[in-house]
């Protein structure tokens, strides 16, 4: 009984962190803001989720592939994550390169270095 | 109902703020929506499986979280440059 009731709080982690991301996406302004809550799911919902398979199911090819899930959508959600905001960048000021007045330290490239 | 399937259908209903953010507003925001979205349904498609005890079906979430990154970096291409 006990593992039902740790599945029971995973699950309801799992669909927190869903509500909380999807919620926090939507009542965010900026689409910037908006992407910093897909780390919710992806993160802490999968994890729980892991966690929740392996209790039920145990060791086995169906842990393994909830295991490689979860590992696929937190890599790809960083790497997707850092394109879409690059992406938003571009097609505001038409280039990524840091711009003087955002305060950021970086070295210049080219003849005028 | 077991948990699962209750657990789906809960994740289910986040689905709606998804579908409200790729339909209005800005492009920026739809493409967000759209990679939530994405996210949501691989974590749908574990709780299925597991809620109608169908476990080979999960190599349907995992076929789709693996054609996310490829399907989210098309669209960014699309809106950095094109859209």
């Amino acid at each position: 009984m006990i593992q039902h009731d740790i599945i029971a709080a995973l699950l309801t982690l799992v669909v927190l962190s869903c509500w909380i991301g999807a919620l926090g996406a939507w009542r965010m302004h900026k689409p910037m803001q908006a992407l910093h809550y897909l780390a919710l799911p992806t993160g802490a919902g999968a994890l729980s989720l892991v966690v929740a398979v392996v209790l039920e199911t145990g060791w086995g090819t169906t842990a393994a592939k909830m295991i490689a899930i979860s590992a696929i959508l937190i890599v790809t959600n960083a790497v997707g994550a850092h394109a879409a905001a690059r992406a938003f960048r571009v097609r505001k000021l038409g280039h990524w390169q840091p711009r003087q007045e955002d305060g950021v330290e970086f070295i210049p490239q080219g003849p005028q270095a | 109902m077991n948990l699962w399937l209750a657990a789906s259908y809960a994740v289910g209903l986040c689905l709606v703020p998804c579908a409200d953010l790729c339909l209005r507003g800005p492009v920026e925001r739809r493409l967000v929506g759209l990679e939530l979205a994405g996210v949501l349904v691989t974590i749908l498609l574990v709780l299925l499986t597991l809620g109608f005890h169908r476990l080979p079906f999960i190599d349907l979430a995992l076929t789709l979280a693996i054609m996310l990154l490829g399907a989210s970096l098309v669209f960014v291409r699309f809106l950095e440059r094109h859209l």
